[in-house]
């Protein structure tokens, strides 16, 4: 019959045998869809998907001219493929059709048959409007790259991207451990065979390994998907494996590790070292180092001290190493091993459980070790040769390190100090007694030996100048200059009488001590101020023989000092009066008699978070000195500056006469001069000085190499080091509050009274023994310490420890998710024991002990090392249970019987196995039970109530009494054992919520990812070219996720061989003549598919990347975007169809 | 066992003259519309007053789609997406989130009970879910009763 372009509806009502029939009079539907407007054909037939239902279609488009056609009959996600093919082939566009959703969505959920019916025809009624409008499409085709993405490296995604690469197709197999292998590498023997796990999935793993076209990655992790079938962009993260692949698997790094952490591969029980490989077939064999972020003491040093590291070894006994390791990144190690303030200390998460390690204390012991023993340490050779030459004024903390570092670079390196002792602050700041100077000089003359030259007794603005420096004249003719120039000017009190003779600042006084020139002192001497310099004055000032007494305005709580020298200071008799504020020197004759105070009270916190000291009114009072020594601040000279150098630029200072720096390259007004330490930080630490000198001296060298100023690597400390680490200095590793306290070594004192006799050493060192045991207490945060061990001894040099995760794109047609399960966390079954009984143990871990490779080598053995007399084994423990998981795990049954077999074979003890149901579902396994019922195992049919100690009568502990009710004989049965094996539940991935998301994925109750057809497409996902296998999708054995594997890779490769993809042509389109150029779809796609043409002044959909959901369409304000198959027009139509009265109704 | 517009129209059977509540539902295709489709194959029954008008996404809802609904005799529109973070086509459901806001209150200017338009979302694995919303939903309408206000 002849189109003239009128629709012409054909209605199709089926009957599903009973399934819609039953619940919908098919043929009243049929009836009301003939009265429809267009509706020129109405059948009604038993199935019409079977080919007889589909040739009534065929005939009428044939016969009857039928142009539209609506099936009433399941969801459009079974068979709407099925009624578009028979379309096609009688020459009818395939987007003529619509199905009506009368099974799924009608019949089967509604009892009342009358209302169903009602219903049914309305949906009819909505179909056959709809499909009167609908207009011919063109489907969409898309290459189909034949390169695909398999997700786990499980014997699910290892067999599938086998298979799929034996066919010739490019494979990346992403897994996010270091080895392939997944679960069933930690099996010994599998059921119902015995088989050798290992024998059967290593040969598997290695020919993973030896495929051109199989990519293996791992330690990877898939981070986003974009695109759609046969052509999907992933993201994935390659994570840090710290090791290439130039390992040779030669296992010399395991004798040098100093770390050893529980094995997750053999589930906790045993323990591994930082560096490591999980077991010995592991693919790839290279080694692996496990970081979990970066130890704290390191991440808060200014330096980036590897303090972790140097622990390590020391608890290793291993000094040598630990004084290298050192060096390696402080030119002052002899210095901060005694006077540093420890910001590692602070950070340690050992202070979550009792109190930091002693690092510094830990330091100084290793360096003292070297000193006695390593006759001369040599500096590593310089890394370059160059010619150009940096000045360095200062010879302080801060420009000793960056003397050190671009002396080590190669460059040519000259130190200006104004004072004939070098060491800047730690020769003229810090008394003898904290900093001795045979110390500093050991730290120089280190430092000596990488050619860094010294100029003493020559001042800048004195002797020479800035431009001077930087000119030609000879003796100069510096490619740069860091200023290192320090804050040694102290800070007046701004009282009255301050200029008396009597008082001196407390710098000042600090420097005519240490450089041995004459300074009285008084006996009866005030130092004013809280910090570190006025304990240094204090405690000098004793030594000198007076009375001290130090004067703050606050108190002790917000004293800044560091609580060592305080409590030295109190020690040697130095007296504390808090609250206290000066006034006036009081003078006679000129001469200081005592000082006049004021007493605070403490008020309102002021901008540094410590109370504000407000004065009592009334409270001034006169108090009795000889001497007074104003100790509160400092700040650099600025002297020296006269001026910038007109055509290179000025050097800016702050209201403080710091310099003005740039924040990163530390670069001055004046490029080529770089300034660093206290002369920019103000009066600050050693360390975070020598962090300073550090930055500057890398910035030196990108200037001196003509390189842009920026990216710079060297370390800065986060104000706020305490971070990460909250419960367990690593993951899987015991909780601070698990761990047993020990007491922080207390480095030995000298009696006060002697201290003050001399400047000797305030305290000794820790002894060998006494460190090694300190060293022990740190936790190891992060898994590895870095302390590079295995980097110095690997022989291929395959180790690199500043290794960075990247970011591969992978370009792939289709991907199958495999990621496995976990299994059930056992301590959330309180009655069962697991976590406080020493032989109560999971499934997973009696695996492991099993295996030839695991913690016992194969044995079964009881904690205490002995056999087990009896082993009870606990079926459905988080399985077919309603208070964890309802479905059944479907591997434990079998796997609990193979465990009864290998423990009858491998011990004399009983075996007793408590099971709910034996499910021995598959080939072989019926067999499998009755055999091992013949070797005697005891079968208990019954759910296990609690597993308690029960009383040994051998005295040997670990005895336990099981309890449970035998429902075949009716009685509640009490069995004594020595050990009890928990058979877990499969449960999804804890991450399985964000891979769905990733892979667009949807989960079923269970939280498994849910499969298209629970029956007649298992693998299939809802999102087009994305398969699931394995346990991700349900509880399965070895062999049941083998075969969907198979199955996953045969329709795979069933889509490679097609070569192409339909698109659905469900696509959105712009009117251009009715777009008005708002642009509000522009940012509502979610593809970025839409853009604007300028020259028409119109939005146009980009067709390639445009994915049909309509939000646009939605959007428009003026209507001028279609979306081709679900236009505003159908699904209004549909919506009247459905809502308009029945005939029937119409009748009454 | 056949029949064509030729034959003629049986005798209606049953006559009802008790309200029939009307309500038309809005499910993306993703989610929602296999959550429903799960609810049937688990044969979990819900409210015959409901049916289904299948979208490709939530995003799709055109606000005059919610209006027409209503003048062409809808008692109660449910919109149903795939929870937020799960939306197929990324984030289509918080268009949808955003609009039924805003035409909650613009039915209410109209007289219409904002509670007549519902926002749920129904992933595909939830089918118990659709069927308590349908049902809820159904409960909801009855009482309230028909829509009085017509265009």
């Amino acid at each position: 019959m002849a189109d003239n372009g009128e629709p012409r509806v054909g209605v199709y009502v089926c009957h599903c045998g009973f399934n819609i029939a039953a619940t919908v009079d098919v043929e009243a539907v049929r009836d009301e869809a003939a009265t429809r407007p267009n509706v020129v054909v109405a059948r009604d037939y038993q199935f019409m998907c079977s080919n007889a239902g589909q040739d009534l279609i065929k005939q009428d488009i044939d016969e009857l001219g039928v142009n539209r056609v609506v099936v009433a009959a399941c969801s459009p996600l079974m068979h709407e493929p099925t009624f578009r093919a028979a379309a096609e082939e009688a020459d009818l566009n395939p987007y003529l059709v619509q199905i009506a959703n009368i099974r799924e969505q009608c019949a089967w959920v509604h009892d009342d048959r009358q209302a169903a019916t009602l219903k049914a025809e309305s949906l009819v009624n909505g179909a056959a409007a709809r499909v009167a409008l609908h207009e011919p499409l063109d489907p969409m085709y898309a290459e189909m790259n034949p390169a695909t993405l398999v997700v786990g490296g499980g014997i699910a995604g290892i067999q599938a991207a086998l298979s799929i690469s034996d066919a010739g197709n490019d494979v990346y197999l992403v897994e996010r451990k270091s080895t392939i292998g997944g679960m069933m590498a930690k099996f010994d023997k599998t059921f119902p065979t015995l088989d050798c796990a290992a024998c059967i999935l290593t040969p598997k793993m290695v020919s993973a390994d030896r495929r051109d076209n199989l990519h293996l990655m791992t330690m990877c992790e898939v981070e986003s998907v974009e695109g759609f079938v046969g052509n999907f962009t992933v993201k994935v993260r390659q994570k840090a494996r710290f090791v290439t692949d130039a390992c040779t698997s030669c296992g010399e790094c395991l004798n040098v590790c100093p770390v050893n952490v529980p094995d997750p591969f053999n589930e906790y029980v045993s323990t591994r070292h930082a560096i490591h490989k999980a077991f010995p077939q592991a693919i790839p064999s290279t080694y692996v180092i496990e970081k979990q972020g970066s130890p704290p003491c390191m991440e808060a040093c200014p330096i980036h001290q590897n303090a972790a590291g140097y622990v390590a070894l020391i608890a290793d006994g291993r000094f040598e190493e630990a004084a290298k390791l050192i060096r390696k990144r402080n030119p002052l190690p002899f210095v901060c091993g005694r006077v540093c303030y420890h910001p590692c200390e602070t950070a340690c998460s050992r202070g979550k459980v009792d109190d930091p390690v002693a690092i510094r204390g830990l330091k100084r012991l290793a360096m003292d070790w070297e000193r006695e023993n390593v006759a001369d340490p040599e500096p590593p050779p310089a890394k370059h040769d160059y010619t150009e030459k940096v000045a360095v004024i200062g010879s302080g903390p801060a420009g000793l390190t960056c003397a050190f570092d671009l002396a080590q670079e190669g460059y040519q390196v000259t130190v200006f100090e104004r004072h004939h002792k070098l060491g800047g602050m730690l020769a003229v700041g810090l008394p003898d007694y904290r900093c001795p100077p045979e110390i500093v000089e050991r730290d120089l003359d280190y430092i000596r030996k990488t050619g860094v030259e010294f100029q003493t007794e020559v001042e800048l603005g004195k002797d020479f100048k800035l431009a001077d420096l930087l000119g030609n004249e000879p003796g100069f003719g510096f490619g740069a200059v860091f200023m290192a120039l320090g804050a040694h000017r102290g800070l007046p009190l701004r009282v009255p009488g301050e200029d008396a003779e009597g008082v001196i600042l407390g710098i000042d006084y600090l420097r005519e001590i240490n450089l041995g020139r004459p300074q009285p002192t008084g006996k009866k001497v005030a130092v004013i101020g809280g910090g570190n310099t006025a304990m240094d004055v204090a405690r000098t000032a004793r030594r000198q023989g007076a009375e001290v007494a130090i004067l703050y305005r606050r108190t002790a709580d917000e004293m800044p000092a560091d609580l060592e020298e305080v409590e030295g200071a109190i020690a040697e008799g130095v007296k504390f009066d808090y609250l206290v504020s000066p006034l006036e020197v009081v003078l006679e004759n000129g001469r200081v008699t005592g000082l006049k105070c004021i007493t605070n009270e403490l008020g309102e916190p002021d901008e540094s978070g410590r109370a504000r000291p407000v004065p009592i009114a009334g409270s001034e009072h006169v108090r009795k000195f000889d001497m007074v020594i104003p100790s509160v601040s400092q700040q650099p000279f600025r002297t020296w500056y006269k001026g910038g150098i007109p055509e290179k630029g000025q050097i800016g200072f702050t209201k403080w006469d710091t310099l003005i720096v740039e924040p990163d390259s530390l670069q001055t007004g004046v490029p080529g001069v770089f300034g660093g330490g206290d002369v920019v930080l103000g009066p600050a630490s050693i360390v975070e000085a020598m962090g300073q000198g550090r930055r500057a001296a890398e910035a030196i060298d990108k200037y001196l190499q003509g390189k842009p100023l920026e990216d710079f690597t060297t370390h800065v400390a986060p104000p706020d080091p305490v971070r990460g680490f909250v419960k367990a200095p690593y993951e899987h590793g015991p909780t601070y509050d698990q761990i047993e306290k020990m007491p922080r070594a207390r480095l030995e004192a000298r009696d006060p009274r002697a201290r003050l006799a001399d400047y000797e050493t305030v305290d000794f060192g820790l002894t060998e023994e006494q460190g090694i045991r300190e060293a022990s207490r740190c936790l190891h945060c992060g898994v590895c310490v870095e302390c590079q061990s295995c980097q110095n001894i690997c022989p291929p040099d395959a180790v690199r420890l500043d290794m960075k995760d990247e970011i591969v794109e992978l370009e792939v047609g289709q991907i199958l998710v495999a990621t496995g399960f976990k299994s059930f966390d056992a301590t959330r079954m309180t009655p069962y024991g697991y976590g406080r009984y020493d032989n109560v143990i999971t499934s997973a871990e009696f695996e492991r002990m099993l295996n030839s490779t695991g913690p016992t080598g194969g044995q079964i053995l009881c904690k205490n090392g002995k056999p087990p007399r009896s082993v009870a084994i606990v079926h459905c423990v988080g399985s077919r249970d309603e208070n964890y998981n309802r479905y059944c795990s479907r591997v434990c049954c079998m796997a609990a019987l193979k465990f009864a077999h290998l423990v009858k074979d491998r011990t004399d003890a009983e075996l007793y196995e408590f099971y709910i149901d034996m499910r021995a579902f598959g080939k072989g396994y019926e067999e499998f039970y009755l055999r091992v019922l013949d070797e005697g195992a005891n079968v208990i049919r019954g759910k296990v109530v609690e597993v308690t100690p029960a009383k040994d009568h051998n005295g040997d502990g670990g005895h336990l009494m099981v309890r449970a009710e035998d429902t075949l004989i009716g009685r509640f049965r009490e069995i004594p054992v020595d050990m009890v094996v928990l058979m877990g539940a499969i449960e999804p991935q804890p991450d399985a919520d964000k891979v769905g998301r990733v892979f667009s994925l949807s989960r079923s109750p269970d939280g498994f990812f849910l499969e298209r057809h629970p029956k007649l497409d298992p693998i299939g996902t809802t999102t087009d070219g994305v398969y699931v296998a394995g346990c991700a999708q349900g509880p399965k054995d070895i062999p049941d996720t083998v075969a969907q594997a198979q199955a996953a890779a045969a329709d795979i490769l069933g889509m490679i061989a097609k070569g192409e993809v339909i698109i659905e042509p469900v696509r959105a389109t712009v009117q251009e003549h009715l777009c008005g150029g708002c642009k509000t779809c522009l940012s509502l796609c979610p593809y970025t598919a839409i853009t604007f043409a300028e020259d028409g002044n119109n939005a146009v959909v980009n067709q390639a990347l445009c994915k049909g959901c309509g939000t646009c369409v939605a959007a428009c304000p003026a209507a001028a975007i279609t979306g081709a198959g679900f236009t505003d027009e159908q699904i209004l139509a549909e919506l009247d169809g459905i809502l308009s009265p029945l005939a029937q109704e119409v009748a009454t | 066992m056949t029949t064509t517009t030729e034959a003629p129209l049986r005798e209606p059977e049953v006559v009802t003259t008790e309200w029939r509540p009307r309500i038309v539902a809005f499910l993306c295709n993703w989610c929602s519309y296999t959550g429903a489709d799960l609810a049937g194959i688990s044969r979990i029954q819900w409210d015959p007053s409901v049916s289904i008008v299948r979208v490709m996404c939530s995003g799709r809802m055109d606000p005059t789609f919610v209006a027409k609904a209503f003048s062409m005799g809808a008692d109660g529109v449910i919109i149903s997406g795939c929870h937020p973070g799960d939306c197929h086509y990324q984030e289509g459901n918080y268009k949808t989130l955003r609009r039924v806001h805003l035409l909650q209150r613009l039915i209410a200017g109209f007289g219409i009970d904002p509670e007549r338009l519902k926002l749920v979302w129904v992933s595909a694995s939830e089918g118990d879910e659709w069927a308590a919303t349908a049902n809820e939903m159904a409960a909801k309408i009855r009482d309230l009763g028909p829509l009085e206000v017509r265009r």
